[in-house]
């Protein structure tokens, strides 16, 4: 009898253990490194993007770091679908590596003189 | 009947509200890369998206076939897209690149003054939303996205 009384409690428990596992398994946090950001400007790109993207919560944008730190739904938005985002603005999303390696050529190279947004 | 005329009243308000947002576009003449004139004045009856871009930034790069598209596939309901460069630029690398792209729509040397006509900010690409009456409409920061173009564009190709 005791037992009878249990059992649909524990099941209870276990359900909303689940549930409380499931939707904390859909949101993820991720860093992704990205090449060729000089400038505020430059991450105000990036992040209109990526905050247009379906599945994307919560989006920092770093020029200095050369990073974007990102929270989704992994449900609904894969990590290759947003660097495929970040592609897509012109900017390369890059692994970790050779994210801190600056190429000159790229935005502000030549606006250095009229703009002060270069980091270096 | 007094509830019609309270919602009347709102949407006189609401319109007369949109009216004291909207500004007309200042007059521009710039030359186009082509050697050109390009004033804003030629394309009164359509609706213009003055593009201000720059061949070192990525998103204005990123964003030009999309504009490409755009002038193609609404040309005909009177979309007219003008491009400003912002400096430093040289004539030739413009022409070199906008040729690359297929760029189908003028494009014009513009200079840090031109683009602080429409906008004291320097985010780039910027796309302003111009009606057929001249007015701006909308300022766009950023590559546009499609919704945008949906939203603040293509209600005005009506």
């Amino acid at each position: 009898m005791r037992r009878n009384k249990v059992s649909p409690l524990l099941g209870v428990l276990i359900v909303l253990s689940l549930g409380v596992v499931s939707a904390s398994a859909a949101t993820k946090t991720t860093t992704l490194h990205i090449e060729g950001m000089h400038c505020k400007m430059c991450s105000a790109s990036v992040s209109k993007a990526l905050k247009a993207t379906a599945g994307v919560e919560k989006v920092e944008v770093s020029f200095e770091k050369g990073i974007a730190v990102v929270r989704y739904d992994d449900q609904k938005v894969t990590e290759a679908k947003l660097r495929e985002v970040i592609n897509g603005t012109g900017y390369k999303a890059v692994e970790e590596k050779t994210a801190g390696v600056k190429t000159r050529g790229d935005c502000c190279a030549e606006m250095a003189a009229t703009i002060d947004c270069c980091g270096d | 009947m007094k509830r019609i005329t309270c919602i009347a009243a709102l949407l006189l308000v609401a319109t007369v509200a949109r009216a004291q947002d909207m500004r007309k576009a200042p007059a521009l003449a710039l030359k186009s890369v082509e050697g050109r004139s390009v004033r804003l004045s030629d394309y009164k009856g359509k609706v213009v998206l003055l593009n201000f871009w720059a061949t070192w930034c990525p998103p204005c790069r990123a964003e030009m076939p999309d504009l490409v598209k755009m002038q193609h596939d609404y040309a005909k309901r009177g979309l007219q897209v003008v491009g400003v460069t912002y400096p430093p630029e040289t004539v030739r690398r413009v022409r070199m690149f906008a040729r690359r792209l297929g760029v189908n729509y003028p494009v014009a040397l513009g200079t840090k003054e031109t683009k602080a006509l429409f906008d004291k900010g320097e985010t780039l690409p910027l796309t302003v939303v111009i009606d057929r009456d001249g007015n701006i409409r909308d300022t766009i920061e950023g590559i546009m996205l499609p919704e945008e173009f949906e939203q603040k564009v293509k209600p005005l190709l009506k």
